[in-house]
Formats: C-alpha cells, structure tokens, sequence
C-alpha cells in the first residue's frame, strides 16, 4: 500500500468515526419514543400501557374456569397446564396438538396417553416462536425473522431433530414482528408481517399478509395495509383467506375498531396507515386521502379488543348452525381506560361471504377490571370440540357441547 | 382532530392503573429466609451499595419474579444470576420477591451533576419512561422501580438493552434506548437515581 492511498484510508477513517459521532448525535436530538406509544398525543399523561406478558403458569387449581359463561348445552373444562405464554395452537395427524410462545421461546406439545395428558417441551430458547403449522408430518415454526422446521416431529416428540431453516430473510423488527402462520390450500406459509410501529408509514415490506413456499422459498405479498393480523384461517367452502387485524392505538377508547377481513381477490389493500376500519382516515396519515381507495373489512369487532387466533368451526359435536361460524380469541384491551374484549367471539356468515352476526360465545376472563386470563387461539378438535390456548394463565381449555 | 383531542381528555379524566394477571399467592415470610443469600451481594433488606448490583427492596413482585425466571432459562444471562437461579423453584422466586417488595426501598444515591438531570428529565419525557416506570419511578406489575436505583447499575442495564447484551421481554426497552447516546445514557441514569 502506497503512503498516498495510507494517508488517504486514514482520513476516511477520521471522517468516518466523526461523521458517525455526528450521526449519533443527531439520532440523539429528534428521539422516537418506544414503538407502542407512537401516535399519543402530545403532552398526554395517560398511564395506559401494554399489560405484563404472560411469563407463568397459574397451578391448575387456581384457575377459576367456573367464572366463564357460555351458551346453553356448552361447557369449558381445564385439557392442559403448565404451559407458560401458549399462543397458536395446530394438531398434527395423530392427534399431538402443539403450541407456541411468543415470550418465552418455548413449543409445546401434548399428547394424550391412556386418558391423561402430558404437556412436554420439545424446543427452548427460540426467537418470539409466535407461529406453528404441521405438514407432511413437520413442524414448522414462525420465528421473528425466520421459518424453520422439525421433521417426522410426531415420533420424535421425546428427542426432536435439529430444526432446518426453511426461510430466513424476513424481518427483524421487534414490533407486531411475532407471527401468527397458516397453512393454506396451496401448501404454502401465510403469516403476518406487521407495522413496525403502532402508527408510521411502513417500508413496503411490512403491514402485509405474506406467504412462503416452503418449497422453493419464494416469498409473496397476499394483501396489503394490514396494521398487524395475528389470526387467519381459510374457509372450508370457499377457500378464501379471512383475517383479523389489530387496530391502531391512541385516537380514544372508541375508535378505531379491531377488523376481520376476508381477502377475495389479488392485491387488495385494506388502507393502514390511511384508513382505518374501512372509514375512519388516519387523524396524520390520512390527510389528502380517502377510504374510497382502499377495500374495506367484513366485520368491525370493537375498539382495542386485540382480535387475535381465529378458526372456522368445522367439527360436528357443536349445533348444526354453528357449522362454518367464525371463532376469534379476543385477547383483551390495554389501551382503552375501559377494558374490553377478553373473551372469545362468533361470527356468523351470510352465504359464505358476508358477516350477518357477531356476538360474544365465551365470556369471563375479565373480572371488573381485572383479568386473570387472557384467550390467545382456538383450535377444533377432530371429535368437533374446541381448545383455547390463554398465554396468561399458561393453560388450554376445551369446551364441549352435550344436547 | 378537536374531537379526538376531547374524546381523550374524557379517557383521561378517569386515571386508571392497568391491572396485571392475577396476583400469584406469595409467602414473603418464607421469603425472608430463602433470600438470606442474595443478601451478601445484594444489601441488607436488598438495599445495594455496590455500584454494579441492583437494589431489590421496593421493586414490584412480578418484576423480580419476572427476571428469576429470565436467569434461569438463560435468556437474561449472568454469570452469577443463573446459576443461583437454576436450583430455585417458582415458588420460591414468587415468596423472595414478595419478600424484596415489601422492604423499604434504598436511599438516594449521591446526588447526580444537575445539568445530567435535567438532561435526563427531557428525555424521559420524550420517551414516556413514566408511562410505565410510573411517574415516581416506582415501577408496576413486571417494570422495574428505577428510584434510587444504583446509577452505575441503571446506565449498564441501558447500554445492555441498547446492545442488545440485556434483552428485555418484548422489545420496548431495547426500542427506548436504540437511540440514546452514551451521553444521554449517563443523563438518564443520573436523572432516575436522583428519585426517592
């Protein structure tokens, strides 16, 4: 290296390391609070903040499972404990049903032998591991920023394979980046990719719905203006993707609405951050715009409910109008001074296509204003009943229906 | 947007305190001796007077709770937090920290240069620390009292959150201090460990 071109890196590197401590001063300046409170406004003194995560499992005896109400002829009993944060949930073939964690890093899964239950953990110390789906016998697992995948899992519960990495270029950001994942009717990986904050304009690559060809390992974009969906399953007739997405936060305990969407073509965009429930602009970003642009959703759910897991019902043990109605796990409030939600809604659809009904099925994690639960996902069992997987009490539930 | 701005006066006039999951039955009697050996490094009563070793008395139950359990998976690391927490049982990590909850919280640490705490304070401010901290820095439910905590203690756990070296539970933390300079982190911690 000659003493010119020496001279030369040198002084790169003294521009450098200034113009990066000028940089550090100048991220230093114009600070952009925690991703959650983006969008308060200005002065606010509200103590309204996330809830603790849930971190523990409650013993089973001191879940209060009497406090739930549900319709006539149904009943909830305690299925599994011990299960710190368990979120979605997937059954495999023979009958394992697994569940995820989107703080401890733990996957569960419980199996059944000669009539009783037992909850092993068959993957520690993984990254927001949100996201489960079986096929062809694996595993696969949504992380924060990748997929990966545990074959044979089903006879390899008690000594599971090391995970291969199916995919692994999404992104890293640490808000609404937990991933709710589905299998669809093509074979690929739908999930969410969600805005990596409560309220800005995301890169084009985020507030979408996403699918992964396990595959081939390409990525595609299935829908856009999706703030955060943490729910989705397709119907059994019409095989259309239906979604539920979080609202955003901090415009009042009323508004805007958590929203269920159905996707019934390519490249719809459902408005975030311009619209928000289909007619509700943006107070910042929807200056100059209009809902008009942008599809509207099949179903407004409330204000803060935290719509999350959705299945459609599609056993036989409930009543034969519940065939095809939509379950959602509401997780419950935190940015409302009201709480709301915290319980697990039916929706009824009009000819496939249509919301006609919604109403609250299961009801009383919420005591006052306290809850000792939160619903996370539902799942219907082979023999027509369902689970609900509760991330604070650590535990999953089935509820059953006898005439 | 005036009737937004309304809508949110209105929310904001009832001023409630979010409540966590139901409070898990906790023995701090039992507490008391179980913890007899976190006292060497930790205090008298979990009160530190070592730089680098965090005060524990005053700090909410779920937040201590919250961490044994952290040190024990490994996924907050420490070379001597988890191998001490490794052995314990979650009842007993319920029963100490319901022990260090009700001990009287540690004096104010020397006082901070004053031009740090009134850099700190605007930063605070910018970032809604109280929002969850609580506005005297007491903490609640799983979020750590920060009043008269050890400076020293403060600015590393800031600059381990900024590295990602501490990782928090759900990303708010390492979100918060991602952008904070060294300076700012030594304001900040200036600025909370003048708090009673």
């Amino acid at each position: 290296m000659s003493a010119i071109s020496k001279r030369g890196s040198l002084a790169f590197l003294i521009l450098a390391t200034s113009a990066s401590a000028v940089l550090a001063q100048a991220t230093a300046s114009p600070m952009i609070p925690p991703s959650w409170a983006q969008g308060r406004v200005e002065g606010s003194t509200s103590n309204l903040a996330p809830h603790p995560p849930g971190m523990s499992a409650l013993p089973g005896a001191e879940i209060p499972l009497s406090k739930i109400k549900l319709p006539k002829g149904f009943e909830i009993a305690l299925w599994a404990e011990g299960m710190p944060n368990a979120r979605e949930m997937v059954i495999g073939p023979k009958g394992t049903v697994f569940a995820s964690t989107r703080f401890v890093g733990n996957v569960y899964a419980v199996v059944e032998k000669d009539g009783k239950r037992e909850v092993k953990i068959i993957a520690k110390g993984l990254n927001k591991p949100n996201g489960v789906v079986i096929k062809n016998g694996s595993l696969y697992v949504a992380e924060l920023s990748r997929i990966i995948r545990y074959d044979d899992i089903e006879n390899h519960l008690d000594n599971p394979p090391a995970p291969v990495v199916v995919f692994d270029k999404l992104p890293k950001d640490e808000a609404h980046g937990w991933k709710f994942m589905k299998l669809g009717p093509d074979g690929k990986l739908y999930f969410n990719i969600g805005s990596p904050g409560n309220i800005v304009m995301p890169p084009y690559t985020h507030a979408q719905i996403a699918r992964v060809d396990p595959e081939k390992g390409i990525l595609e974009t299935v829908a856009r203006g999706v703030r955060n969906s943490v729910g989705m399953d397709f119907h059994p007739v019409s095989k259309e993707l239906w979604f539920t997405n979080n609202g955003r936060d901090w415009i009042d305990d009323s508004l805007p609405n958590d929203t269920l969407h159905r996707v019934s073509r390519k490249d719809m965009n459902f408005g975030f951050p311009f619209c928000h429930q289909g007619d509700l602009l943006d107070p910042e970003f929807g200056q100059g715009r209009s809902c008009a642009e942008f599809d509207p959703p099949a179903a407004k759910l409330g204000p803060h409910v935290a719509a999350l897991g959705m299945r459609f019902y599609t056993g036989k043990m409930f009543p034969a109008e519940y065939g095809n109605n939509i379950f959602i796990a509401e997780h419950g409030s935190w940015n409302r001074s009201k709480k709301s939600g915290y319980n697990i809604t039916r929706v009824t659809l009009d000819k496939n296509t249509k919301v006609k009904k919604l109403e609250v099925f299961a009801e009383g994690w919420l005591d006052g204003e306290k809850f000792w639960g939160r619903p996370a996902d539902v799942q219907v069992m082979k023999d027509g009943s369902m689970l609900v997987s509760d991330d604070v009490a650590g535990a999953i539930y089935r509820i059953s229906y006898k005439k | 947007m005036t009737f937004y701005r309304g809508a949110i006066a209105a929310a904001l006039a009832l001023q409630f305190i979010a409540v966590g999951p139901a409070a898990l039955a906790a023995d701090a009697a039992s507490g008391k001796n179980k913890a007899q050996t976190c006292l060497a490094c930790h205090g008298e009563g979990g009160r530190s007077v070592n730089p680098f070793v965090p005060s524990l008395a005053g700090q909410p139950p779920l937040y201590v709770y919250y961490q044994l359990l952290q040190f024990r998976d490994e996924r907050r690391k420490n070379p001597i937090m988890s191998p001490v927490a490794v052995g314990m049982k979650d009842a007993d990590m319920r029963d100490m920290a319901a022990y260090f909850a009700q001990e009287k919280p540690a004096p104010v640490s020397p006082a901070s240069n004053p031009e740090l705490v009134k850099a700190g304070e605007k930063i605070a401010q910018v970032f809604h620390c109280a929002s969850c901290h609580m506005p005297d820095y007491s903490g609640q439910n799983h979020i750590a009292r920060l009043a008269g905590q050890q400076r020293d203690y403060l600015a590393l756990q800031l600059r381990g959150f900024k590295t990602g070296s501490r990782p928090d539970i759900d990303g708010t933390m390492a979100s918060a201090a991602q952008p904070l300079s060294d300076q700012d982190i030594d304001s900040m911690a200036g600025y909370l460990s003048s708090f009673e």
